[in-house]
């Protein structure tokens, strides 16, 4: 018995890490561009344990695109090499051309995570407004798996709730669960337990959601369901964990 | 241009602090200037005033704002080396602007 507790703890320290919250991530340098800002925005590409700081190798993604008033654009071809937490990653300049709602959202490469015995497939996504013009900022792609913002996922203050309702080909998932985490990107946070690196809540029978964001920066929300399907690993049927991640950014309350 | 600027930003500060809900964009496209207005709402204002401005606050042009809330006028090269700035103020008092930088017309002349 204690020979097995031990190795439990063994494998949990070794593998502490990767047994913690992934997420993809698309980020970009403002979540509300005004004409002031300029006439592009900076976006980063990446795969992490986004609160502890620690990077993954985000492979060439299977697509990212960018929707603005209905029309879906394929970004694959601007992507540049560039590192996020020491490992691989991706970026680009995005022009902003119009106002409006710009969504950008990426799939990657189905990614097996042995500590789960099952694959990893986050389809993740961001909305920026550019120009004054928020419309289209509710806008659903029709991903396999999204979360719907049913709150403006830009120009929220901190404190402010954060609802969105979980899809899943194309139906809510009544009581999905969601675990968000937070970009602590300078690594100011710290966490008095585990349990609060990533915090889970569960929808409602409606599929929705809703969080409070306790400060302010930018925070992932990830919808997990296990797909029907399975795929290959060394010859056998492994799970795939089909994940709806959204970043959202919370603006930093001005007042006294 | 640092007139232009600092016209722009006494302009930006007056307008984001008692008009927020009127957008305001302009392109240029086949050697015009067009102007675009919507509400917040996503509603188009049918009538206002645009005025447009050289890069040393000088009033060129005023212009009524079409029912379709766009307004339409040629772009004056030798006016407009040093950007515009496009201020639209509607009947009912809602007002706010767009800043044609010289970039912005470089490339809608390019296009």
């Amino acid at each position: 018995m204690k020979k097995t507790f031990a190795t439990v703890l063994t494998l949990a320290a070794l593998t502490g890490t990767t047994a913690l919250a992934h997420y993809g991530m698309i980020i970009p340098s403002d979540s509300m561009i005004s004409q002031e800002d300029g006439r592009s925005v900076g976006l980063t590409l990446s795969f992490s344990h986004p609160f502890e700081g620690n990077g993954m190798v985000l492979d060439a993604p299977v697509s990212f695109s960018v929707t603005h008033e209905g029309e879906t654009t394929d970004l694959m071809g601007d992507l540049a090499d560039t590192e996020v937490m020491g490992q691989p990653a991706f970026m680009l300049d995005y022009p902003l051309e119009r106002p409006g709602t710009y969504v950008f959202a990426m799939e990657p490469q189905p990614y097996w995570e042995p500590v789960e015995d099952s694959f990893i497939i986050h389809y993740t996504k961001t909305y920026v407004s550019a120009f004054g013009d928020d419309e289209g900022w509710d806008a659903e792609l029709g991903l396999r798996t999204e979360i719907v913002p049913l709150s403006k996922p830009f120009g929220l203050w901190e404190g402010n709730v954060f609802q969105g309702v979980v899809m899943l080909d194309g139906a809510a998932v009544p009581r999905a669960e969601v675990e968000v985490e937070y970009y602590n990107e300078d690594m100011s946070a710290t966490a008095p337990s585990d349990l609060m690196i990533t915090q889970t809540i569960k929808a409602d029978a409606n599929g929705v959601f809703t969080y409070a964001a306790p400060s302010d920066g930018w925070w992932g929300f990830a919808a997990l369901n296990t797909a029907p399907e399975t795929m290959d690993y060394e010859g056998k049927d492994k799970a795939v964990e089909l994940g709806a991640v959204i970043w959202v950014n919370f603006e930093e309350w001005t007042g006294e | 241009m640092r007139t232009l600027i600092i016209a722009l930003a006494v302009i930006g500060w007056a307008t984001a602090s008692v008009a927020h809900q009127l957008i305001v964009f302009a392109f240029v496209e086949d050697g015009a200037v067009i102007v675009e207005t919507k509400f917040s709402t996503g509603k188009i204002p049918i009538s206002g005033e645009v005025r447009i401005f050289d890069a040393e606050n000088t009033l060129l042009l005023t212009l009524p704002l079409e029912k379709d809330g766009t307004v339409r006028f040629p772009l004056d090269p030798d006016a407009s080396t040093q950007g515009l700035s496009i201020e639209v103020e509607t009947s009912e008092g809602h007002d706010n602007y767009w800043v044609l930088t010289p970039d912005d017309i470089e490339r809608g002349t390019e296009n």
